[in-house]
């Protein structure tokens, strides 16, 4: 291939670039340099550095003292939970519509594009209300399930459904276009040497996606952790029962324990933290195999 | 046979890609189909893979049908033109796919891994990854990954279009070489001659979806049936020539050329000859040719390529000059395509400019039946109009030939004769058009309506069966240049007392005889009514339609098939006339193998 192909051999090429190293050139690279720095720095350093300072305020020693309240083990626990169920259900259900759409040509495939991003464009607050309109005491469903002892809205279930409503398309979304690029020829190849459906997705279709899938199920995990609007919605707070992590900084902020809103919201905050550092080890694997 | 396809069709969308497909491959043979892009190749090759499906026909693989078996149950390998490797795999994992799907042993497996790579010249190389690999390795691999399971067959689909000229030779010749050393029956699917000459025992040619003419490559290079191979497997002039009694000629000129057929009823009729730039003789004067003269020229350009000059001459306009065919009808003056050797060159150099007289060393006659086209209107201005309707002039773009223009106004007196398929427009007028033509010698006329379509689907019908093998060679001609299926429609008058086993016979007759001697593959289908009307009927059944008729009575098309020529918006009708005279007794006397028209 001609030319440069990753960001290093670009920047590399532009460096040798003749009336690079004039005077006007070199100021507007470090204004554009610095303009991002600064952004940065305000917008999200400093309100991180904040989180983690407030929960220090007090010594380490009430920092987690705080996490020995049983109803933040709770709301822990709950969100690991959420995540848990939350996380294997889209990411086989974004596995099958991003193959079905990257594969097949069928009618009102363009029509499943669109709701797949559904949940991206639709304020997390409404996608709560859905489910109290259709499961709560007053909805569609309310008075069945009411029969049926069933509970939903403000319990577990309802978590789960609305957290999941929000986050599906992470995983789809990274799939599709991957799908899409890589084609169809190694499943053919492999068709014709003799392996079977499921032979041929294990071995041939998965490893393939991988890398991509990895980064869409880290995304969706993020965002499964940390939803908010959705979730408060469809919870009911019910302390120590229904309140996942952020609702539980909320209402520990709101009855003025500082420390321990601030610790779990560090505790939060290091999870995406995490999640980054391994979406970037991951880029970064998956250059190198590539 | 290895491979046997039976009449294999394929649609996307109601347009044939693969028409009517019908090959045998023999065991451990090369198998080459070669075509431009878009013809059908790459498709008919996954149908035999088994990764696309047909819509009709049958494919067996040694004597098995698996027309309805599963792409991994056919045991074929297949070599894919991007390689298709698993990127995620080394070399090795990838060889043993196959291998490791049918359960075979570790240490099996790795002897006969050791064994394809020593085959494709690639030991040592086990543990890299393709990405590691340049096109030409990864493309051995892709050959070896495709031999693992010992397919019966090996398919391979354009394996050298990524890579560059050098590296594309050293694998033909691996290619070739593990074919022989394995005798694996193989197809392999190429755009490209050079590489079907290279490689094949057998030659397949393909254009619209159909399979054109199959042969050995000296047979097909030297005695092209059609305009389509004459041009598509190495460079080709095409010229037009007059055949009488006395043999082919241009203008005054008598040759001697090989492939003409004998006359049909001592009739003078136009025919195509094909000269290869490298039989053309490059002299100063008539006198100095030792081969026949064909016309003097004026050299236009010379491009020097190495081993051979390319000479590119201006052809003299003289009635005892040949008639060049150009590529187009309106793309101005053609020149005469001519190759020479050093040693050629040497002997009579030449600068652009120079008067030269040419000779045709050897000169080969397509047994083709429509020569040109001749638009025929009260005025030339009408006329041309008619040779603008679009499936005239993509027809004549496709056959490589061209429309001349006549004003044939009044029908009266006696006109200058016709040559090639006279081409008129449809209206009310039309049949007294036909018959005025066909009295005064045209043989063929296409009848076509305002912007009638490229035809999707063509009928086939005669009159009588002293016509038959005219119209099934002018429609066998016609189809090679559209892709239309072709249908030939039997007709049985209503209450008719002879039966049904006398037009069944008939059907089958029509259809083993259009395939063989016309390469001509063909729909049959049984109509019971009158004529006229079952032929209307059928012709209405979908858009983009078109008839051919055989007719041997001039007053028919005047009066029986009238209504036809003159329906509204009406359909592109080509009559084909040959008069009973000419009948099939003689026709049937004669010897010559009558070869695809």
């Amino acid at each position: 291939m001609a030319g440069p192909s990753n960001a290093g051999e670009i920047a590399a090429e532009l460096s040798t670039r003749p009336g690079h190293r004039s005077l006007g050139a070199s100021l507007v690279r470090w204004l554009v340099i610095g303009v991002s720095l600064v952004f940065l720095g305000a917008l999200l350093a400093a309100p991180l550095a904040a989180v983690f300072a407030m929960a220090i305020e007090k010594g380490w020693t009430a920092y987690f003292s705080s996490f020995a309240d049983p109803d933040t083990r709770a709301a822990i626990r709950l969100t690991l939970l959420t995540a848990a169920i939350v996380v294997p259900v889209n990411t086989v259900f974004g596995i099958t519509a991003a193959w079905c759409i990257a594969k097949f040509e069928f009618r009102g495939k363009s029509f499943l594009i669109t709701m797949i991003d559904l949940p991206l464009a639709v304020s997390p607050v409404v996608s709560g209300l859905i489910y109290v309109l259709l499961f709560g005491l007053n909805g569609w469903f309310g008075a069945w399930l009411m029969e049926n002892e069933i509970s939903i809205v403000y319990a577990l279930p309802g978590i789960v459904l609305a957290t999941m409503f929000v986050t599906f398309p992470y995983v789809a979304r990274e799939l599709i276009p991957l799908m899409q690029q890589l084609g169809n020829d190694e499943e053919e190849a492999a068709i014709t040497l003799g392996a079977g459906g499921w032979f041929t997705f294990f071995r041939v279709t998965l490893p393939k996606i991988r890398w991509g899938l990895v980064y869409g199920i880290i995304l969706c995990n993020a965002r499964a952790m940390g939803e908010f609007g959705a979730v408060s919605v469809v919870s009911g707070n019910i302390r120590g029962l229904t309140t996942t992590m952020p609702l539980h900084i909320e209402i520990l902020y709101n009855e003025y324990n500082f420390v321990g809103a601030f610790a779990v919201a560090s505790m939060l905050s290091l999870l995406a933290v995490v999640t980054l550092i391994i979406k970037t080890l991951v880029e970064r694997s998956g250059y190198r195999r590539r | 046979m290895s491979i046997a396809l039976d009449q294999v069709t394929k649609r996307y969308q109601d347009q044939p890609v693969v028409n009517d497909v019908s090959i045998e491959v023999g065991e451990g043979e090369f198998f080459v189909l070669l075509g431009p892009s878009g013809s059908g190749k790459s498709t008919l090759l996954r149908a035999i893979a088994g990764l696309t499906g047909i819509d009709h026909g049958r494919i067996s693989l040694h004597g098995r049908d698996v027309t309805h078996v599963r792409a991994r149950d056919r045991g074929v390998g297949l070599v894919f033109q991007n390689y298709a490797l698993f990127r995620h795999m080394t070399v090795a994992d990838n060889i043993e796919f196959a291998l490791r799907v049918r359960r075979m042993k570790a240490a099996e497996r790795r002897a006969r891994r050791k064994e394809l790579l020593q085959l494709v010249a690639l030991e040592g190389m086990d543990e890299r990854l393709p990405g590691q690999l340049s096109g030409g390795q990864q493309q051995r691999v892709a050959v070896a990954r495709a031999l693992a399971h010992k397919p019966q067959v090996l398919l391979l689909d354009e394996p050298f279009g990524a890579l560059d000229a050098k590296i594309r030779e050293e694998l033909r010749r691996t290619i070739r070489a593990v074919q022989r050393e394995l005798g694996i029956t193989t197809v392999l699917v190429t755009h490209d001659q050079e590489e079907a000459f290279a490689l094949a025992d057998t030659i397949g040619v393909m254009n619209h979806g159909r399979l054109l003419e199959v042969g050995n490559p000296n047979d097909l290079y030297t005695q092209p049936a059609t305009r389509f191979v004459a041009t598509f497997l190495g460079a080709a002039n095409l010229l037009l020539a007059r055949q009488s009694v006395d043999g082919i000629r241009f203008g005054a000129t008598p040759l001697s050329a090989e492939g003409a057929e004998p006359l049909q009823g001592g009739r003078e009729h136009e025919v195509v000859a094909v000269l290869r730039p490298e039989e053309v003789e490059v002299g100063t004067a008539r006198e100095d040719l030792s081969s026949d003269f064909i016309a003097r020229g004026a050299v236009e350009e010379i491009v020097f390529t190495g081993a051979l000059e390319r000479l590119r001459v201006r052809l003299l306009d003289e009635p005892s000059a040949a008639q060049l065919l150009g590529a187009g009808s309106a793309s101005g003056d053609p020149l005469i395509e001519i190759t020479r050797t050093q040693p050629q060159r040497r002997e009579l150099p030449l600068l652009a400019g120079a008067q030269v007289a040419l000779g045709a060393r050897r000169l080969h006659v397509l047994p083709t039946p429509i020569s040109s086209f001749l638009a025929c209107a009260p005025t030339e201005a009408e006329a041309a109009e008619i040779a603008r309707e679009p499936l005239l002039e993509s027809l004549s773009t496709r056959m490589k030939t061209r429309v001349s223009l006549r004003a044939i106004d009044g029908l009266a007196g006696t006109p200058a004769p016709f040559a090639g398929v006279a081409a008129i427009t449809a209206g009310s007028q039309a049949s007294e058009t036909v018959e005025w033509l066909m009295r005064h010698g045209a043989g063929e006329v296409l009848v076509l309506p305002k912007n009638a379509p490229s035809p999707a689907r063509v009928f086939i019908h005669w009159t009588d069966e002293a016509v038959r093998r005219a119209t099934l060679a002018v429609s066998a001609s016609l189809l090679r240049h559209v892709s239309a299926e072709a249908v030939y429609l039997g007709i049985v008058p209503e209450g008719d007392a002879t039966g049904r086993g006398t037009p069944m016979r008939k059907l089958l007759d029509a259809r083993s005889e259009a395939q063989q001697s016309h390469g001509l593959e063909m729909r049959t289908e049984l109509a019971i009514g009158e004529t006229v009307t079952e032929i209307t009927r059928n012709l209405s059944t979908g858009s983009s339609q078109m008839l051919v008729l055989g007719i041997t009575d001039i007053t028919q098309a005047g009066t029986a098939y009238r209504t036809l020529l003159a329906a509204q918006p009406g359909w592109p009708v080509l009559i084909v006339y040959r008069s009973k005279d000419w009948g099939p007794g003689r026709q049937a006397a004669r010897s010559a193998p009558e070869i695809a028209a």
